[in-house]
C-alpha cells in the first residue's frame, strides 16, 4: 500500500515528474490499476468501518464492566443525603423568646424549638440549653415553680449545665409562687436583673450564657393579683463560639469519643460531661463465677425519660456479672435523647414507632420489645425484662444466676422477679431468702421464652383493648395458677415518679420506703426449697416452729410482735374464701405495706418481717395452712372503716388497676 | 485531475486507516493498564508470584483475626471444593505439613470466610490493626431483618459484609446471624451511594448477591497449606447448601398494610388454630427434614406467608408441596410414627399424588406432589365421590428459604406468580368460602380415574 502513497513533502515540480513517470507506467496496465484502486478503496472502507465498530465495542464493553461491576449490588434505596444546616458557618444566632399566660415559644434562627400553648399544661419556667458553638438545643425542661420543690430541681439542673452554654428562660402562666431565694440567687448569678424581684403572675424572658454575658432580658409585671403581666417578646442575638472552645479536651479513646458525641448534643447529665474528671461511662464490675445468666438477653423498656434511663443504665452496667452485649434498650417512639444515652454507654437501642394510646401503647411496646428480643437472640431460653425507672441491685445477676434453673425445671413457675411488693424497710430483712408468690410483681423480672412464644404472644391484648400488660399477665387466664419467685429484699428499686400511672404522692407512699439490696454476692440459702413440693414442706416446717402471737392484741400495734430478733411468729386472720382479702387489706394498710390490691400471697399465706422476726400471716379457713391454727385461737377480723367502704374502696381498686 | 483526486482520496483513506490502527492500539493498551490498575492483574507471566500472594494475604488475615480472638471459618466455595477432594487425608492428618501450596494458591480474586456475629464484639481495634498491616477495608452495613415484623421497630444498622484488600487479593468476610428457626442468615451485599464501586470486582463474589440461609455448621480445625483454619466439617454438604441458599424475607410492610385493611382475627378460635397449625407445621418439617425430603409451603399456607406473614386463621389446614422426584415411600409411615395418621391418599406416584394426614383437632396436613413438565409444573386433585381428576397449573419456579412461624422453610422464589396462579390477581382480598375444585384460577379438568383403579387411587381412612 505504501507504493500508492504520495509524498506531500516533495516539492511541486519534483512531485510532478515523479507523478508523470508513475502515470506513464501505469497507463500501460490500466485495467489492473483500476482493479487495484477499487480493491484498495473497498479495503480501506472496510478497515475504517471495522475500526470504528471495534472502538465503539471496546468502549461499551469497558463502560459496562465499570458500571456493572457493582450494579447488582447497588442499594435499592437511594440514600438521599439531607443537606445539613450550615449552622457552623454562622457566627450569630437570632433568638426570639415569648412569655405569656397561655403560650410560650422560643425560636432560634427562625426555627421554633419550643412552643407550648396547651391548656392546663406546661406551667412554670421553661428552660432551654443551647450549644454555644452549634446553636443546637441540648436540653429542654419545664419546672413548675408554682408548685413546691420544683425550684430545687431547677437549681440542680442549672448547676449541672456546663459553663459556656446558652440558657433561655421563659415563664408560662405562673412561675414565681414557689420560686425560693436560692433559686432566685442562682438566676441572679446567671446575670438576670429581674429574677430576684419576680413575683406573682409576672411574665419574664431571659437569654444568657452560663458564666458569661447576658444577651437580653424582658419582664412584664402583673398589675394585680387577678391578672397576668402583659405578654413579652424578647428578640436578641447570640454570638457563637468556635467548636474547639465548646468542647472538653479528653484523651482520644473510643470511650471519650462516645462521651464527646453525647456531651455536644445534650445537657443535664452532670459530671459525665465535665472536662475535668468526668464520671466513668464504663464500669467493669466483677464478673460472676459460673454465671448462668451471662447469655440471657436483657430488654430495657424505655419511653422518653432519658435522665431515668441514664440512671438506670448506670446501675445496670455496674451490677456484677452484667453482659453489655446482651442488653437492648427499646425506646417507645422516635426520641433522640434516650438514644443518645444508649449510645453513650455503647449499648444497642431500638426505636419503636408508637401505635395506639396510653396503656395500650405501653402494652404494645412491651410486646414488640419482647418479640424482638427473642428474634435477636433466638437461642435464648429466657429474657430479663427491665424498665427505665429501676435501679438494679449490685447482685441482681447473681440472684438470677442462682435461681434461674428453677424457672427452667419447675413448670409451676411463672416468673422470677427481683421485686418484693411487700419488701419495705420495716418488713424485709433477709437478703438470702426467697419466696413463692401467686402474684406477678414485674419491675425487673425473668420471662421464659416458651411462656411468651406459646402462650402470651399469640393472644397478647390487641391495641384496641386498652389493657395494661401487667394486669393482663396477672389475670388467671394467663397465670394459670403458676407462681413467681421473689426475694425478700428487692433486687430492684423503683425510682420513677413521673410515669404514666404515677404521681408524686403515690410514689412517696408506696415505693420510696422500699428496701433495696446493696450487698454484693449474696449467697441465696433456700433455692432448692422453692420447688413446688419442697416449698410446701418448707412452709409446714416454718409453721411448725412458729410461735403463735397473742391474738387478743391489736395487730397494728407495734407491741403485737415481741421485741425479739430472729424468731418466727404466726398470726391468723379471717379469710372466708380464696378471694376474701378484707382483713388482709386492713392489716396491710396499718402495716404501711402494699394495700392497693393483694400481692405477695401464697395459698392464703403472707411472709414478711416485723422487728427482725419472720412474721407469717395465715388466712383462715381459706388457706390450706389453717390446720396449723391452734383451736384456741380465733382468727383476727378487721373491718374496713364503714365510711370508706363506698368512698375509698372503689377508687383504691381503680388505682390498683392503674399500677 | 480526476485521477489525481482519486489517488489523493486513496492516500487519505489509507492514512486514516493507519491512524485508526494506531489509535486502537493505544486504546487497547490503555484499557489493559486500567484493568491492571484495579489490582487484579491477569498477566500470566507472574503466575507463581500471584499464587503466593494469595497465600500470604490469607495468612496475614488469619493472623489479624486471631490476634483479636475472632473465630472465623472458611466458606470459600472454590477452596472448599478442592479441600473436599482430599477431605479424608486432611481430616486424618490435621497437623501434617503439606508439600505444596495446593489450596490457598489456587487462582481466584477472593477468599471467603464466615463470622458468627454473636461470637465477637464489634470492636474498632480490629480495623486499626488491619490498616497497620496494610489492609484496605470496606464494611457493608444494612438494617437488621430480625427487627422486621408486625411492629415498626428501627435499630442500628448491622454489619453484613467486610472486605479486606491487600495487594492483588481480597478477603470477603461474611457475617452470619442466628435467626429464629434455628438457622444462620447472611445479608445481601448492597453498596450505598458513596461507596467505591471498584473497590473489588463485586460481581465475582460468591456470597452477597442475595441473602442466604444456612444450617449451623459443625466446624473442624484443619491445617491446609500450613495454615490452621476452621472449615465446615462436611464441606460437600456445605457446598450443596451454598447453591440453594437464597433467602426471602417475609414482606412485613405489605403484611402490615394488609392488616390495616383487614384487621387480624384475634378471636380465641383463631389463636387456637394458629397455635395448632404452627405445631403441625413444626412436626411436618421435622419429619420431612429427617427423611431428607425437600418441601415448600403451598396453597393457603404459602398465601398466608406471602400476604400476612402468618397462618391464615380461617384456612383450617396446612398445605405443603413436594416434587414427585423427591417422593419416598417412607413418607406415610414416618408421619404415622410422628402421630399423624393418614387421612386420605389420592392418585398414585405416576399421576396426581396427594396425601392428607390428620393432625390434632381437625387440623389437616395436605401434601401435594408436583409434576414438572417442560414449560410448567402441576399438581393434581381428585374428587372422592366422582373420581374426577383436576389439574392445577403453575409457571415454573425455584425454591427459596424463608422464616415462617420460627421455622426455616422453603417457598417458591417466584412467590407472586405462584400465588397469582393459584388465587388469581385478587389474592390480596381474603376469601372465606373456597372451593378447591372451582375457586383456584389455575384449575383444569383432567378427566376421570378409571373405575377399576379407584381402590388404588382413592383411599380414604
Amino acid at each position: 500500500m505504501d507504493e500508492w502513497k504520495p509524498n506531500p513533502a516533495v516539492k511541486p515540480h519534483k512531485k510532478r515528474s515523479w507523478y508523470l513517470a508513475w502515470k506513464y507506467k501505469l497507463m500501460n496496465q490500466r485495467a489492473l490499476r483500476k482493479l487495484c484502486q477499487t480493491g484498495a478503496v473497498l479495503f480501506l472502507l472496510v478497515t475504517v468501518i471495522v475500526n470504528i465498530k471495534l472502538i465503539l465495542d471496546t468502549r461499551r464493553a469497558a463502560y459496562e464492566e465499570e458500571e456493572e461491576s457493582a450494579q447488582d449490588y447497588d442499594d435499592e434505596m437511594l440514600n438521599v443525603e439531607v443537606p445539613r444546616h450550615p449552622v457552623n458557618n454562622k457566627k450569630v444566632l437570632d433568638v426570639e423568646v415569648y412569655s405569656s399566660r397561655s403560650k410560650v415559644y422560643v425560636a432560634v434562627d427562625g426555627t421554633t424549638v419550643l412552643e407550648d400553648e396547651a391548656r392546663e399544661q406546661g406551667r412554670g419556667i421553661h428552660v432551654i440549653v443551647l450549644n454555644q458553638a452549634t446553636g443546637h438545643v441540648m436540653a429542654k425542661r419545664v419546672f413548675d415553680t408554682y408548685s413546691p420543690h420544683e425550684d430545687e430541681a431547677m437549681v440542680l439542673f442549672l448547676n449541672m449545665v456546663a459553663r459556656g452554654r446558652i440558657l433561655i428562660f421563659t415563664i408560662k402562666d405562673e412561675g414565681s409562687f414557689h420560686l425560693k431565694e436560692t433559686a432566685k440567687n442562682v438566676l441572679k448569678s446567671l446575670g438576670s436583673q429581674v429574677a430576684p424581684f419576680l413575683s406573682w403572675r409576672d411574665m419574664w424572658t431571659f437569654v444568657g450564657k452560663k458564666g458569661g454575658e447576658v444577651y437580653g432580658e424582658k419582664h412584664a409585671k402583673s398589675p394585680a393579683l387577678s391578672t397576668w403581666g402583659d405578654p413579652v417578646l424578647l428578640k436578641t442575638e447570640v454570638h457563637l463560639t468556635s467548636v474547639e472552645d465548646a468542647e472538653c479536651h479528653w484523651p482520644d479513646t473510643e470511650l471519650n469519643r462516645r462521651r464527646k458525641r453525647f456531651c455536644s448534643k445534650v445537657e443535664g447529665y452532670g459530671s459525665v460531661c465535665s472536662c475535668k474528671d468526668p464520671t466513668p461511662i464504663e464500669f467493669n464490675p466483677d464478673p460472676l463465677k459460673d454465671n448462668k445468666v451471662f447469655d440471657v438477653p436483657v430488654a430495657v423498656i424505655a419511653g422518653n425519660r432519658p435522665n431515668y434511663l441514664y440512671r438506670m443504665l448506670r446501675s445496670l452496667l455496674s451490677a456484677q456479672g452484667v453482659n453489655p452485649q446482651m442488653i437492648t434498650v427499646f425506646i417507645d417512639g422516635y426520641y433522640e435523647e434516650p438514644m443518645d444515652v444508649v449510645e453513650l454507654f455503647g449499648l444497642s437501642g431500638i426505636q419503636h414507632t408508637p401505635i395506639s394510646i396510653k396503656n395500650a401503647r405501653v402494652s404494645q411496646h412491651y410486646k414488640a420489645s419482647l418479640t424482638a428480643t427473642f428474634n435477636l437472640f433466638p437461642d435464648a431460653k429466657f429474657a430479663v425484662v427491665l424498665e427505665e425507672d429501676l435501679d438494679i441491685s449490685v447482685d441482681f445477676f447473681s440472684f438470677l444466676s442462682q435461681s434461674i434453673h428453677l424457672l427452667e425445671e419447675d413448670e409451676s413457675l411463672y416468673c422470677i422477679s427481683a421485686w418484693n411488693d411487700q419488701g419495705y424497710e420495716h418488713t424485709a430483712e433477709d437478703p438470702s431468702l426467697l419466696y413463692r408468690v401467686e402474684t406477678m410483681p414485674g419491675l425487673g423480672w425473668v420471662l421464659r421464652k416458651s411462656l411468651y412464644k406459646d402462650e402470651l404472644e399469640p393472644k397478647w391484648p390487641t391495641p384496641e383493648k386498652l389493657w395494661d400488660w401487667d394486669m393482663w399477665m396477672r389475670m388467671p387466664e394467663q397465670r394459670k395458677g403458676r407462681e413467681c419467685i421473689i426475694p425478700d429484699i428487692s433486687r430492684s428499686y423503683h425510682f420513677g415518679i413521673v410515669g404514666l400511672n404515677m404521681n408524686g404522692y403515690f410514689h412517696e407512699a408506696y415505693f420510696k420506703k422500699h428496701k433495696f439490696n446493696t450487698v454484693p454476692n449474696v449467697q441465696l440459702k433456700n433455692v432448692e426449697s422453692l420447688r413446688k413440693d419442697n416449698y410446701e414442706t418448707e412452709i409446714h416446717r416454718l409453721l411448725g416452729e412458729a410461735e403463735v402471737l397473742d391474738h387478743s392484741k391489736n395487730p397494728c400495734e407495734d407491741s403485737f410482735v415481741p421485741d425479739t430478733e430472729g424468731r418466727v411468729y404466726v398470726m391468723f386472720i379471717k379469710m372466708e374464701q380464696e378471694a376474701d382479702f378484707t382483713t388482709w387489706t386492713q392489716l396491710a394498710k396499718c402495716l404501711h405495706i402494699w394495700d392497693l390490691d393483694v400481692r405477695g400471697n401464697h395459698k392464703g399465706l403472707w411472709r414478711l418481717f416485723r422487728k427482725k422476726n419472720h412474721f407469717l400471716v395465715v388466712g383462715v379457713p381459706a388457706s390450706p395452712y389453717s390446720s396449723k391454727k391452734p383451736s384456741s385461737v380465733t382468727p383476727i377480723y378487721m373491718e374496713p372503716p364503714a365510711k370508706e367502704e363506698g368512698a375509698v374502696a372503689v377508687p383504691a381498686v381503680a388505682a390498683a388497676e392503674q399500677t | 485531475m480526476q485521477k489525481i483526486n482519486r489517488n489523493v482520496v486513496l492516500a487519505l483513506l489509507s492514512l486514516t486507516s493507519l491512524v485508526f490502527l494506531l489509535f486502537q492500539l493505544c486504546y487497547y493498551k490503555f484499557y489493559l493498564s486500567q484493568k491492571n490498575g484495579a489490582a487484579f492483574s491477569k498477566v500470566r507471566g507472574s503466575q507463581s508470584g500471584q499464587d503466593s500472594t494469595r497465600w500470604h494475604v490469607v495468612r496475614k488475615f488469619l493472623g489479624l483475626i486471631s490476634s483479636h480472638n475472632i473465630p472465623v471459618y472458611l466458606i470459600d466455595p472454590l477452596i472448599l471444593g478442592l479441600v473436599d477432594k482430599d477431605i479424608e487425608q486432611i481430616r486424618s492428618s490435621p497437623d501434617g505439613p503439606s508439600p505444596a501450596c495446593k489450596y490457598f494458591c489456587a487462582p481466584r480474586d477472593f477468599t471467603t470466610f464466615a463470622l458468627l456475629d454473636k461470637t465477637w464484639k464489634h470492636e474498632v481495634g480490629l480495623f486499626r490493626t488491619a490498616e497497620k498491616m496494610g489492609f484496605q477495608w470496606l464494611k457493608i452495613i444494612n438494617k437488621d431483618p430480625r427487627l422486621d415484623g408486625m411492629d415498626d421497630l428501627s435499630g442500628m444498622e448491622i454489619p453484613l459484609h467486610y472486605i479486606f484488600k491487600l495487594a492483588s487479593h481480597a478477603i470477603h468476610l461474611v457475617v452470619f446471624y442466628e435467626r429464629s428457626g434455628n438457622f444462620l442468615w447472611h445479608g445481601p451485599l448492597r453498596l450505598k451511594q458513596h461507596m467505591d464501586r471498584k473497590f473489588v470486582p463485586f460481581r465475582k463474589l460468591h456470597f452477597g448477591r442475595y441473602p442466604g440461609a444456612y444450617e449451623k455448621p459443625e466446624l473442624l480445625l484443619v491445617s491446609i497449606d500450613d495454615l490452621k483454619v476452621q472449615i465446615p466439617k462436611n464441606p460437600s454438604s456445605f457446598l450443596q447448601e451454598v447453591s440453594h441458599s437464597r433467602f426471602l424475607e417475609c414482606r412485613y410492610r405489605e403484611a402490615r398494610a394488609f392488616f390495616q385493611l383487614y384487621p387480624d382475627d384475634a378471636s380465641l378460635d383463631a389463636v387456637e388454630f394458629r397455635k395448632k397449625a404452627k405445631s403441625l407445621l413444626h412436626l411436618a418439617a421435622l419429619t420431612l427434614n429427617n427423611l431428607g425430603v425437600k418441601f415448600w409451603l403451598s396453597s393457603g399456607t404459602c398465601l398466608g406467608w406471602y400476604r400476612q406473614c402468618n397462618v391464615i386463621p380461617h384456612s383450617k389446614d396446612v398445605d405443603l408441596g413436594i416434587f414427585i422426584r423427591d417422593y419416598k415411600a417412607d413418607i406415610i409411615p414416618a408421619f404415622q410414627k410422628a402421630g399423624l395418621p393418614l387421612k386420605h391418599k389420592f392418585g398414585k406416584v405416576e399421576d396426581s399424588l396427594e396425601l392428607s394426614f390428620q393432625g390434632e383437632d381437625d387440623v389437616k396436613l395436605d401434601i401435594f406432589f408436583f409434576y414438572e413438565e417442560d414449560d410448567h409444573i402441576w399438581n393434581g386433585g381428585t374428587q372422592a365421590k366422582s373420581g374426577k381428576k383436576f389439574k392445577y397449573l403453575f409457571p415454573k419456579f425455584t425454591l427459596c428459604w424463608t422464616e415462617f412461624v420460627e421455622l426455616k422453610v422453603h417457598v417458591p422464589c417466584e412467590t407472586l406468580q405462584y400465588v397469582e396462579a393459584n388465587y388469581g390477581p385478587e389474592w390480596k382480598v381474603p376469601v372465606k368460602t373456597w372451593d378447591w375444585k372451582s375457586s383456584p384460577s389455575n384449575v383444569q379438568d383432567n378427566g376421570v380415574w378409571p373405575v377399576d383403579e379407584w381402590d388404588d387411587v382413592i383411599q380414604i381412612y
